[in-house]
């Protein structure tokens, strides 16, 4: 407790702070309060159960939003079809079930990363705006996807090979989980150590300085789409296993929560800055409030308006406060 | 020289009375107890290296930061500002370096726009006379009020900031670098409106690097070192050498040419053949040997740097016979032209130079990384050494090397992206624009050695510049160019300042028409 009288000391010592850091201070620490006092007083949602089941909530999107902070780390904004192409990859790994697991997921996930790759070829050599691209792209997928299944659902074949280890759950953690934590090391590994992710990260930064310098513009947009593809990909295998059918139903609010995981996290939309691990910390952080709200009884539109409230505020304070960092 | 005092400035009160004025950035002192006077109807400069204190000091006269203690009075009144707009009610108008027009508006509107006397309700009507007179004085006669300000060229910009100031019926003008891109004849009718301000009784405080319009213009002149305010004395008693010896604390020596070192290994050869670059560039000929540094001096739209461009791949329809060390270049792409030894170095160094967000070391092996990796894996080793390189040669505090760049003052941040271009020991071809723009004296000095010796070890190394003064201090080559032509080509031996700028202004032709006539 001192340690806190002490930082709110500190606080107030500093006339000089601007005014939107202070409002920035104020409304984390009142947030870190309400959090804290929320878990304490909600019954059940300071156990480990609960926490798998954040956790599990969480894994989904989580995955897509891995995807959707590379495209945003190489300035282009986001993908708007993400979500789609999910769906698709659902649908196209419960019917290629029929050729066995591992053709499944490889071809499931190289399904997902060409799509994505297409549309970064396109954004990246006419300098298309990514948002026009991927609203475009998402409805030639759904399309496609509808002329191809005749519009039903898609099911697995009756004894589908041993894919039940996709919707296990391995020490009551549900292996999306997993996936996700593998996902999100891997990602940051290939952000901060590879060239193609340090590169990622200055095209991000600066576009025209990076086509000054001669940096390969189209082969990094593309391989930052096909990246997000990919993950995308991965979720639609986790969720076709998970669901046993799959539909263009199953795209559902992907596309957006996994935008608002990566601007929760931090990461700046123009790019350049921001990583996977503060991307998977805005996820978790989204997936906790909407659980203690369920925890307390809230209904599902009482969940749907905190979480954009959530993510409205933070991404204004997030805005302002880079803002002044840059003065 | 300084123009001659007007009778009774020396004992006029001062306008603004500033004193013992503080300011802190977190750790950094910015100000330190610094007191500093304006009065009526002089040209005051401001001077001192980057990061001495004189945008500080700018920055609360104009109400943008408060100081930590100190007094501010204005017309014999304390105050404290606490906005831009507390001061624009004082009578302060600043003209910042970075424009802050609206592309999308007119002229007379970006003019009326942040008036404090006019915030909600504007009549465009009412003003036009005045806004035109305005206009008129800066010698824009040819430009519309109605004009948007998207289709002006730059220098046009800087003309119409200043007039938004004056038309506010400011008693003090603040111009912060007015002339950094400004051509000869704009700056001409800076200096011009300047003289009208302060013949009315104004005042005017003056921000710049450039030596030469201080002692032209100014009547007195502050110098600051460190976040302290050394001395202000009056320009006629100084000269440029006094100035620098006042802003450095000492004098460097200028540096020796080298020529081409001794232990150059191979050497550049580049030759240019009747390369043209739309709209302008025509017919533009060259031929650059290692250890060379070519000036192409012009004024802006002279193509000078549209030629850089076209050579550096960044311009699409540029067309010309271009061969780098006996191989020719598709131009058009600025991958093919890195990979056949040019190296390009933007003068617009933050929009399209560095990686601001990203620290020292990134940016300095920005373009190094495909040679620092290893099966895709960036040798964090070998990046970090190359860097260590690097910031010794720009002469930078190893101790910087996780700083973002954007923390560094601009002769720094130009340092840094200059050592990214510069690769020691190579046949290369160096194309620089604007290589010291925004930069001090001091750091200046500094990147034109790294230039001379970026040559002598065997680049071939072509710069365009807009002030004289460098293309002089820097080029063993000039070639003036006007209106996307060639003047002429001279050794620099050869060069007279009077020729080079009459080259420059006026095109070769014209001027002889002149001479003629």
């Amino acid at each position: 407790m001192t340690a806190i009288a002490l930082r709110v000391n500190q606080l107030l010592d500093r006339r000089s702070l601007p005014v939107a850091q202070l409002l920035l201070r104020v409304i984390t620490a009142a947030f870190a309060a309400i959090l804290v006092i929320g878990a304490l007083t909600t019954e059940g949602f300071l156990s480990v159960d609960n926490v798998k089941a954040i956790l599990g909530s969480t894994a989904f999107v989580g995955i897509i939003a891995v995807g959707i902070t590379v495209i945003m780390l190489s300035g282009n904004l986001f993908s708007l079809s993400l979500g789609t192409t999910t769906a698709v990859c659902a649908m196209l790994f419960l019917f290629a079930l029929q050729a066995g697991i591992v053709v499944a997921i490889v071809a499931t996930v190289a399904l997902g990363a060409v799509l994505g790759a297409a549309q970064g070829l396109l954004i990246g050599s006419i300098g298309a705006n990514a948002i026009i691209v991927t609203i475009g792209a998402g409805a030639l997928q759904e399309g496609g996807a509808v002329w191809a299944s005749g519009g039903s659902a898609v099911f697995p074949p009756k004894n589908a090979p041993g894919m039940s280890f996709l919707a296990d759950t391995i020490l009551g953690v549900p292996f999306a989980v997993y996936v996700l934590v593998v996902l999100a090391v891997a990602g940051e590994y290939l952000m901060r150590r590879t060239r193609f992710g340090r590169e990622i990260y200055l095209m991000g930064e600066n576009k025209r300085a990076a086509r000054a310098a001669a940096l390969p513009i189209v082969a990094l947009t593309a391989g930052a789409f096909a990246v997000a593809g990919a993950c995308a990909a991965i979720a639609g295998v986790l969720i076709g296993a998970f669901n046993q059918n799959a539909s263009l139903l199953v795209s559902g609010t992907f596309t957006y929560d996994a935008i608002a995981a990566a601007l929760v996290g931090g990461s700046v939309v123009t790019g350049g800055r921001g990583s996977i691990a503060r991307t998977v910390a805005g996820a978790v952080v989204i997936a906790t409030i909407s659980d203690l709200l369920l925890l307390r009884g809230y209904s599902t539109g009482v969940q749907i308006l905190v979480k954009g409230a959530v993510v409205l505020v933070v991404v204004v304070l997030l805005h302002i406060n880079q803002r002044e960092g840059e003065r | 020289m300084g123009r001659a005092l007007q009778p009774g400035l020396m004992t006029a009160p001062p306008f603004i009375d500033a004193r013992g004025i503080t300011k802190r950035y977190g750790p950094i002192t910015a100000l330190d107890d610094v007191s500093f006077e304006l009065r009526p109807g002089e040209v005051h400069a401001l001077l001192g290296h980057n990061g001495a204190g004189k945008s500080t000091l700018v920055k609360i006269l104009s109400g943008l930061v408060r100081p930590v203690s100190g007094t501010l009075t204005m017309a014999g009144e304390e105050v404290t500002l606490r906005t831009p707009q507390q001061a624009q009610q004082h009578g302060v108008a600043l003209v910042d370096q970075e424009l802050s027009l609206v592309p999308a508006l007119t002229v007379e509107e970006n003019i009326l726009l942040g008036n404090v006397e006019s915030p909600f309700l504007q009549r465009p009507g009412g003003s036009r006379a005045a806004t035109r007179e305005i206009l008129d004085g800066l010698g824009l006669r040819h430009v519309a009020p109605s004009t948007h300000v998207r289709d002006l060229a730059i220098g046009e910009r800087q003309l119409i900031e200043i007039a938004r100031a004056l038309s506010r019926d400011a008693r003090v003008l603040i111009l912060d670098e007015p002339t950094a891109t400004l051509s000869d004849t704009e700056i001409e009718h800076v200096f011009r409106a300047v003289r009208q301000v302060v013949a009315q009784g104004r005042s005017v405080i003056y921000v710049s690097h450039r030596l030469g319009e201080v002692l032209e213009l100014c009547d007195r002149a502050s110098i600051f070192r460190d976040g302290r305010h050394v001395e202000t004395r009056a320009v006629s008693e100084l000269d440029r050498r006094g100035l620098i010896e006042l802003m450095l604390g000492d004098v460097p020596e200028p540096s020796q040419r080298d020529g081409l070192h001794e232990d150059a290994g191979e050497v550049a050869t580049v030759t240019i053949r009747n390369l043209s670059v739309p709209p302008r560039v025509q017919g533009f000929d060259l031929t650059a040997r290692g250890g060379q540094i070519i000036a192409l001096a012009g004024q802006i739209g002279s193509g000078a740097s549209e030629v850089l461009r076209a050579l550096a791949g960044l311009v699409p329809d540029a067309q010309g016979d271009v061969s780098i060390n006996g191989k020719d270049v598709r131009l058009g792409s600025p991958r093919r032209c890195v990979d056949a030894g040019t190296v390009y170095a933007s003068g617009d160094r933050k929009g399209e130079g560095l990686f601001l967000g990203h620290s020292v070391q990134l940016n300095l092996v920005a373009t190094r990384l495909p040679a620092l990796t290893r099966w895709g894996l960036v040798r964090r080793g070998a990046a970090a050494s190359v860097a260590r390189q690097l910031i010794d040669v720009i002469g930078m505090d190893r101790k910087r090397m996780r700083t973002p760049v954007v923390s560094l003052s601009g002769g720094n941040q130009q340092k840094v992206f200059l050592g990214r271009c510069l690769e020691q020991h190579a046949a290369e071809l160096l194309l620089l624009e604007e290589p010291t723009r925004g930069v001090d004296v001091g750091g200046r000095m500094e990147i034109h050695d790294l230039v001379r010796v970026a040559a002598a070890h065997g680049n071939a190394v072509i710069f365009a510049s807009t002030e004289l003064d460098e293309v002089l201090d820097l080029a063993d080559t000039i070639v003036t160019m006007h209106a996307g032509r060639v003047v002429r080509t001279l050794p620099r031996r050869l060069a007279t300042s009077a020729e080079i700028l009459g080259d420059m202004t006026h095109g070769n032709s014209e001027s002889r028409a002149g001479v003629a006539a």
